[in-house]
């Protein structure tokens, strides 16, 4: 094993690292020892090896592949180089500030109504009955802690363990034969906390809806991994799965990776085209158990059929299927549009999710 | 000869139509004691390779199907309590003292291995561990599985540790129906596994179903792979494309019909929506059927 081919493996390793993927150097180890086991005569065994050690999902093979052909290329990046390479076409200015403007709490203001001093620990009345669009851009970061303390506070529940219960409905039989040795058959019970509640979120970034879905994306995150399993995509023209982007453990870089991911972040809205994408690439992860969640105002430009056809198929594959619309928050809302009207046969909760307290009133139709 | 090469025929030897990828990954696997994480739609051959591996192997394999809600316990080793329960009886009844029954109905004859431990304490040459759909299994077991799969030990707290005297051959697979953690992939080789391309599917069909005649194994791959182009909502597997060879053949078809195609599309399509959807473009002649 040559001091180059060493030399290039790390390179290699540190140019993956550099376009995103997850490559430490224990991998860059098993690396060079994976060129041990296969040598070095094929070009084909190379990148096999190589991809088999490096890669760890389906989407990463293509970065793989041109970080692979740049290695092997007789001048490639000097030695030491950085280069950081951008998966995704240049964005769109536009829709990149509406995410900031979330996130670093936006210099220009773009501040709507009356904006209100929040406290900073409590969810008081006032604070929780108040709409997300009239908030100011300051206020945001604050309410978005309240709304995911609300859902920590939701999933503060008993674990899945097992636990000795006098009144539970299973013999626990390890600690019954614990005490058989004493005194037989004074049985034991336990119980266990119902199943993890699946949760798919689809949510409209379209216009007025993208300020709506970044709180409830926000809130379904902090239940993640808790009471719920949650999956979440986002949509506009197109349907985007954001679920790994949001489990990135920095708040900022969330932001950075929702903006990379989601192009069209406040453009126009195809619902039907949506969901029907979902139903063909993601309709596996809707089960019986899965309640899913669509936040959209039902302003469809595509084909009202369409859509009807979509929303049919999700309410016979899932348990439920819950529609917020924000709008519903004002008193004088009539879901007329046409969107609305073929969405809603096949709708069985349609709730507002316009505010904080609106947020915490889901619990009932998504953890039971 | 050298091993990958080695491996392929092996494999084919064992009417497995593998690739130089999952030749390479399984030699890897098996040269960096490393487990393999394989990911696929279903019914591409993700399971079956574990099986092949532990055959040409000549080894055993143990499996550990997931499923939501798998546990430790079911995964690793419970006591068998029925059994203590009718010793501690026949202690009593024959006036022996309690602390002796502890000591006995706590060892080895009453603990039930379960897959985990079984791979861990297997006696002669190393198993090949299959753990099947990881993706089905909580997040919580993937947790404790990657502690399980670290070491190889397991410490029973009335018996004390086992320990792995050589690592198992371990595979994982995943049907994408949850993300796996970055730390389980981490730890794993990867590999893939699309749905095959015709030829490589064509050569599936005749190993697997050789009474399906060349014309009626083509016609058959042709329409299967088109309906994987189509937008449907559960697309088939390679296992789906050998269940409808084997019904045709059954019915003696020489050649693909649309009656003989609407009689066992069953086999093939499993969703009911899906269904109806490929029968209209059968009987609109959208399909291609006959002259593949």
């Amino acid at each position: 094993m040559t001091a180059d081919l060493v030399r290039r493996t790390v390179a290699l390793c540190r140019d993956l690292r550099g376009r995103g993927m997850m490559v430490t150097t224990a991998h860059a180890i098993d690396a060079i020892r994976a060129l041990r086991c296969v040598g070095l005569e094929s070009r084909e065994r190379v990148y096999l090896a190589l991809r088999c050690v490096l890669v760890a999902r389906p989407e990463e093979v293509e970065i793989f592949d041109d970080a692979f052909a740049m290695a092997l290329a007789p001048s490639s990046a000097p030695e030491g180089s950085t280069r950081v390479f951008r998966r995704s076409p240049p964005r769109d200015p536009a829709a990149v500030s509406s995410l900031r403007s979330w996130g670093e709490q936006g210099s220009e203001s773009d501040e709507q109504g009356e904006p209100e001093p929040v406290p900073a620990a409590s969810d008081m009345p006032a604070v929780v009955q108040k709409d997300f669009s009239i908030f100011g851009a300051d206020e945001l970061a604050d309410i978005q802690r309240i709304a995911s303390r609300i859902a920590r506070r939701l999933a503060a529940r008993p674990s899945r363990r097992w636990a000795p219960d006098r009144r539970g409905r299973r013999i626990d039989l390890r600690r019954t034969m614990r005490r058989a040795l004493a005194e037989p058959l004074d049985l034991r019970f336990r119980r266990r906390k119902p199943r993890k509640t699946r949760i798919v979120a689809i949510c409209d970034v379209s216009g007025s809806m993208d300020l709506y879905s970044q709180f409830l994306l926000q809130f379904l995150y902090a239940l993640q991994g808790t009471v719920a399993r949650v999956e979440s995509f986002v949509f506009s023209t197109v349907l985007r799965r954001v679920t790994a982007v949001l489990r990135q453990p920095d708040y900022a870089w969330v932001l950075r990776g929702l903006s990379a991911e989601v192009h069209d972040w406040s453009g126009g809205t195809r619902i039907g085209e949506s969901l029907a994408a979902f139903n063909q690439e993601w309709g596996k992860l809707v089960d019986r158990r899965t309640v899913v969640v669509i936040l959209s105002d039902g302003w469809d430009t595509g084909d009202p059929s369409l859509l009807g056809a979509e929303m049919e198929l999700l309410q016979r594959r899932s348990r439920r299927v819950v529609w917020l619309n924000p709008l519903l928050g004002s008193v004088d809302y009539q879901p007329l549009t046409q969107g609305m009207q073929v969405a809603l046969p096949h709708v069985s909760v349609f709730a507002p999710a316009h505010n904080l307290a609106a947020l915490r009133a889901l619990e009932r139709h998504l953890l039971s | 000869m050298d091993r990958i090469a080695q491996l392929l025929e092996q494999l084919d030897r064992e009417a497995y139509v593998a690739d130089p990828a999952i030749a390479t990954s399984l030699h890897l696997a098996l040269e960096l004691h490393k487990p393999l994480l394989i990911e696929g739609h279903a019914g591409v051959g993700k399971t079956e390779i574990a099986k092949v591996l532990a055959r040409l192997l000549a080894t055993d394999l143990i499996r550990l199907q997931c499923y939501e809600g798998l546990d430790a316990n079911t995964a690793l080793y419970e006591w068998n309590y029925a059994r203590q329960l009718l010793h501690i009886r026949l202690q009593e009844r024959d006036g022996h003292a309690p602390a002796e029954a502890e000591a006995k109905i706590f060892s080895e004859p009453f603990l039930l291995k379960r897959p985990l431990l079984q791979a861990i304490a297997h006696e002669g040459r190393p198993p090949v561990l299959l753990v099947d759909e990881i993706d089905r299994s909580d997040e919580e077991f993937e947790a404790f599985l990657l502690e399980v799969l670290s070491d190889f030990q397991v410490t029973v707290p009335e018996l004390g540790t086992i320990r792995a005297r050589e690592r198992p051959h371990v595979i994982l697979t995943s049907n994408r129906s949850r993300e796996l953690s970055d730390a389980l992939r981490r730890r794993c080789l990867y590999l893939f596994i699309d749905h095959p391309p015709f030829e490589k599917e064509l050569m599936i069909v005749r190993r697997k179903v050789p009474g399906a005649s060349e014309d009626l194994a083509a016609q058959i791959v042709a329409l299967v792979q088109r309906l994987r182009r189509a937008k449907l909502a559960k697309l088939p597997g390679v296992s789906e494309t050998l269940d409808w060879a084997e019904a045709l053949v059954v019915l003696h078809a020489a050649h693909l019909t649309p009656e003989l195609v609407g009689e066992t599309l069953g086999c093939l399509v499993k969703d009911e929506a899906d269904l109806r959807k490929v029968r209209a473009d059968i009987e609109a002649g959208r399909l291609p059927l006959g002259a593949a």
